[in-house]
């Protein structure tokens, strides 16, 4: 397989197609940004899907972003041995997390028939493209150690030729299949996510954590109403 | 005597003939590219010298007059292929090698092994060849220089280039802990499976491999730090230990734990969440 089509065609390809249908899905159908909440269908084993793949997800996420900022950060900390080994189990550890907050939620769509009535074919992709993805990663922490390292020197520069219009897929052509096949799906991941429930990570609203409590106040006499009817 | 005169000067025409010939031939022949030089560097010079004897691989001194043109094109395209299909003199190659496969170069073209072999031929004529082996200290080792080298090896050292601590993609038995990184090899017997010294401190300063290759050759290891990772590795194999088991499991276990203690602190966190929300909240302003 052609390396550079794997790792500089197919990253600017999926980026574009990220930027252009995000950008004008948002200004076609504008209140389609969400993720069609089903907390109200079912919320206790919502609860032990959403949390911990919430959780592991986006602090894993945060890990790789910092990784690519800054690499030479990464690889100060780790220039410590028990700090390498806290970093790589912490790693894991939100990577397990990840894995089963997200069978939670399949298990959940799978199970509940109300649930399942309102899942569509794009999330079952999204589903298992996540599912991919989560399986490949914590591969790669168990059998090709230590990622975090690794990704400072090699991933890094490779995504920063990228960045930097320049690219330069030597030091990821080397890496072994599971590596290659974590990274290119997630380029399908950027690639579908302005077509899947995925828009709303762009829409989260984080200001609920700083607003004050709303308390809603019913002034009506429900039992009158229902009667009524 | 004047015949004499005249079988001498047919002896100078001859040989002045033949010179000037030869002369020609050896004209007719390019000299090899400042381009192909690099790419020996870079790519083969970790493993062989030209002249210099034997590091991992053999000495390719005169490697035209062992082995036809057609015999080394086809080993240097595809090493593993040849010696898998069971060709004898391969096979004696991969016997002295002690088993390690020659990486091949990827997506090497035959043109490019043609330039390589007429490089080889015309500096295996050379007076002062070019590849006669690198030049390393030989001095004797010291335990400074093995100190120095497991600084470097596990990062506690940074190396002058910038190049990544050892640690990050290689393990050793004698690490401890969850070991070193499973990228690449574990490196606990590498000083004897390169065969010592020269090959190793050969094999560091231009690391071949795939993955190492761009990335040494943008930060390249000194001849100080190349000199103190020998002396690291080679008290590291004449410890004596055996290949470190990888540490896979307790890796696995240890992180499944904190998965479960975090699933535990989120239940906590959230331990009020099927009870009543608003009449809390409602208590709450009207107190």
């Amino acid at each position: 397989m052609n390396e550079f089509l794997l790792f500089a065609v197919v990253p600017y390809l999926s980026m574009a197609i990220f930027f252009i249908v995000t950008i004008q899905r948002y200004r076609q159908r504008k209140f389609t940004y969400s993720s069609l909440s089903s907390q109200f269908l079912e919320n206790k084993q919502h609860f032990w899907g959403s949390v911990p793949f919430h959780f592991g997800l986006l602090l894993t996420l945060a890990a790789h972003v910092g990784a690519f900022l800054l690499p030479s950060w990464v690889l100060t900390w780790n220039s410590v041995p028990w700090r390498l080994f806290l970093i790589e189990i912490t790693g894991l550890a939100l990577g397990i997390l990840t894995l089963v907050g997200l069978i939670n939620i399949v298990m959940r769509r799978l199970n509940n028939s109300k649930v399942r009535l309102v899942t569509t074919i794009g999330d079952w992709v999204v589903y298992g493209l996540l599912l991919i993805q989560v399986a490949t990663g914590m591969g790669i922490a168990i059998f090709h150690g230590w990622g975090s390292s690794w990704f400072a020197t090699s991933a890094a520069p490779w995504l920063w030729s990228l960045v930097t219009l320049q690219p330069d897929v030597s030091t990821m052509a080397a890496m072994p299949a599971l590596v290659k096949m974590h990274v290119l799906n997630a380029f399908v991941l950027i690639g579908v996510f302005p077509f899947t429930r995925l828009v709303h990570v762009l829409v989260v609203p984080n200001h609920y954590i700083w607003r004050k409590t709303q308390v809603v106040l019913w002034n009506w006499d429900r039992k009158s109403i229902r009667n009524r009817g | 005597m004047q015949s004499n005169n005249h079988y001498l000067l047919a002896i100078i025409l001859t040989v002045a003939g033949s010179s000037v010939l030869a002369g020609r031939s050896a004209s007719a022949q390019q000299p090899p590219s400042e381009e192909t030089i690099a790419f020996f560097r870079q790519n083969c010079y970790s493993c062989h010298t030209i002249g210099g004897g034997r590091l991992a691989g053999p000495d390719l001194k005169d490697v035209s007059k062992r082995k036809d043109r057609s015999w080394l094109l086809k080993f240097v395209m595809d090493p593993k292929g040849v010696i898998d299909s069971g060709d004898p003199y391969a096979q004696k190659i991969f016997r002295e090698a002690r088993g390690v496969y020659m990486q091949a170069v990827p997506g090497i073209q035959s043109s490019r092994v043609e330039k390589l072999l007429d490089l080889i031929d015309a500096e295996s004529e050379a007076e002062s060849p070019l590849f006669a082996g690198v030049q390393i200290d030989d001095r004797p080792l010291t335990a400074a220089d093995a100190d120095l080298g497991r600084q470097l090896f596990s990062g506690l050292a940074s190396f002058e280039s910038g190049a990544p601590s050892c640690i990050s993609c290689h393990t050793l038995a004698s690490l401890g802990g969850l070991g070193g990184g499973r990228l690449g090899p574990d490196l606990t017997t590498v000083y004897s499976r390169l065969e010592g010294r020269k090959a190793l401190a050969a094999w560091l300063s231009t690391p071949p491999t795939d993955i190492m290759k761009p990335l040494f050759a943008r930060h390249p290891i000194s001849k100080d730090e190349n000199l103190a990772l020998v002396a690291y590795l080679k008290q590291v194999t004449e410890q004596g230990t055996e290949e470190a088991e990888p540490s896979n499991m307790s890796f696995l276990l240890i992180a499944s734990l904190v998965a479960a203690l975090s699933l535990v602190l989120i239940d906590f966190i959230w331990r009020a969440r099927y009870r009543a929300v608003r009449r809390p909240l409602v208590e709450a302003t009207t107190r």
